[in-house]
């Protein structure tokens, strides 16, 4: 017998990561979504990972760099330990670079791969690389929805943090496509956020989704911002942008995300 | 078939040099080619690579110099002991 979920799904957002075109991390962001700052839409600047051993440092490929960089901030923030965090990776498709360069290869007249292509050409490389980095042996989702990627993710993280009564990091990522490929795929650059979702009390806000009235036919929320609203639509992963201004300026009410067209995620945000 | 070259074989230098141009731009090394000791062990211990850089280099290298340099080798533990082996190893089959 199936029983009606009730109770409201709910999780706190413990610490945040952001890395993006202009957003070099949570406190510019922040400060660019709070208006104290004006954006400025700069090239994503990746760091190289520290954390890696040499050889998965040499190797490590923009969706690597990207997921390291805005997770352990999140985790930091949160003041968790990323060894122990269960994790839920989401990214709208796959590396276009690295797919790029295979696709590039089986059109030559030899049509060797590089192993190292292959080897980070697979979808949940990016959990692969962040256990190795941080020694995390907990659970990893890796999922791919398309344009509607960042709020299924957020929507696994938040039954996963539910379910399992322990903190679960989102990391939503998209990387940039490169030519031919950008015809048919137009990301234009990096973007991820990472949310380390709790189910305790304590944090930044607290987020609520209603189980009995998950999606909504109501349009997402926009940016006011034209460049933020671009940015949204241009990066899969940057439809998180509304949720963060909302966690930005502390704003409480409901929330609607990309998702599928007619089916949007509908949240509420309560700041602490 | 011919034995593999030892480290004692004497190699074109200009060759050997390219080879580790080869090795370091493929892997993304953060080291400069000449850096690279001949005689040092490429797997391992030494410039510390893994199975995965010696298929790498093995891709590089029969791209390049059009040679078969087949995973199931039984040589491979000589072929690919150093970059002085390695570079003699090309000397000798290339064919381009």
């Amino acid at each position: 017998m199936t029983q009606a979920i009730r109770a409201p799904l709910s999780a706190q957002v413990a610490g945040i990561g952001v890395l993006g075109p202009g957003l070099a991390d949570w406190a510019q962001a922040r400060a660019v979504l709070r208006d104290e700052q004006a954006y400025a839409a700069q090239p994503c600047v990746l760091p190289v990972p520290q954390i890696l051993p040499p050889a998965e440092r040499r190797r490590a490929t923009a969706v690597i760099k990207l997921t390291l960089a805005s997770g352990l901030e999140a985790v930091a923030a949160a003041g968790l330990k990323a060894a122990e965090l269960a994790t839920v990776f989401t990214s709208s498709g796959g590396d276009g670079r690295n797919c790029h360069e295979i696709c590039a290869a089986l059109a030559s007249s030899d049509r060797l791969i590089s192993p190292t292509r292959f080897h980070n050409s697979v979808h949940n490389a990016a959990s692969g690389y962040w256990g190795i980095a941080t020694g995390a042996m907990a659970p990893s989702a890796v999922l791919c929805a398309f344009d509607a990627s960042f709020a299924a993710g957020l929507l696994d993280a938040m039954v996963q943090a539910a379910a399992t009564s322990a903190p679960v990091l989102l990391l939503a990522y998209d990387t940039d496509y490169p030519e031919p490929l950008r015809q048919v795929r137009p990301i234009p650059d990096n973007f991820a956020v990472a949310l380390a979702l709790s189910p305790t009390a304590g944090g930044l806000a607290r987020l609520a989704i209603d189980p009995a009235a998950l999606f909504t036919a109501e349009p997402a929320t926009c940016m006011d911002d034209a460049a933020l609203e671009a940015l949204r639509l241009a990066i899969p992963a940057a439809r998180a942008l509304p949720l963060l201004r909302a966690l930005a300026l502390g704003t409480p009410g409901r929330l609607v995300l990309d998702h599928l067209p007619g089916e949007q995620l509908a949240l509420e945000l309560s700041p602490c | 078939m011919s034995a593999p070259n030892t480290a004692t074989s004497p190699v074109d230098p200009a060759l050997m040099q390219e080879v580790a141009q080869h090795i370091v731009a493929a892997l993304n090394l953060d080291l400069p080619a000449e850096d690279i000791d001949p005689d040092a062990p490429l797997y391992g211990e030494g410039l510390g690579l893994d199975s995965i850089d010696i298929l790498e280099i093995a891709l590089v290298l029969s791209k390049h110099y059009g040679l078969q340099l087949r995973s199931d080798d039984a040589n491979n533990h000589v072929i690919f002991r150093s970059l002085r082996d390695l570079a003699a190893y090309v000397g000798e089959k290339r064919t381009r």
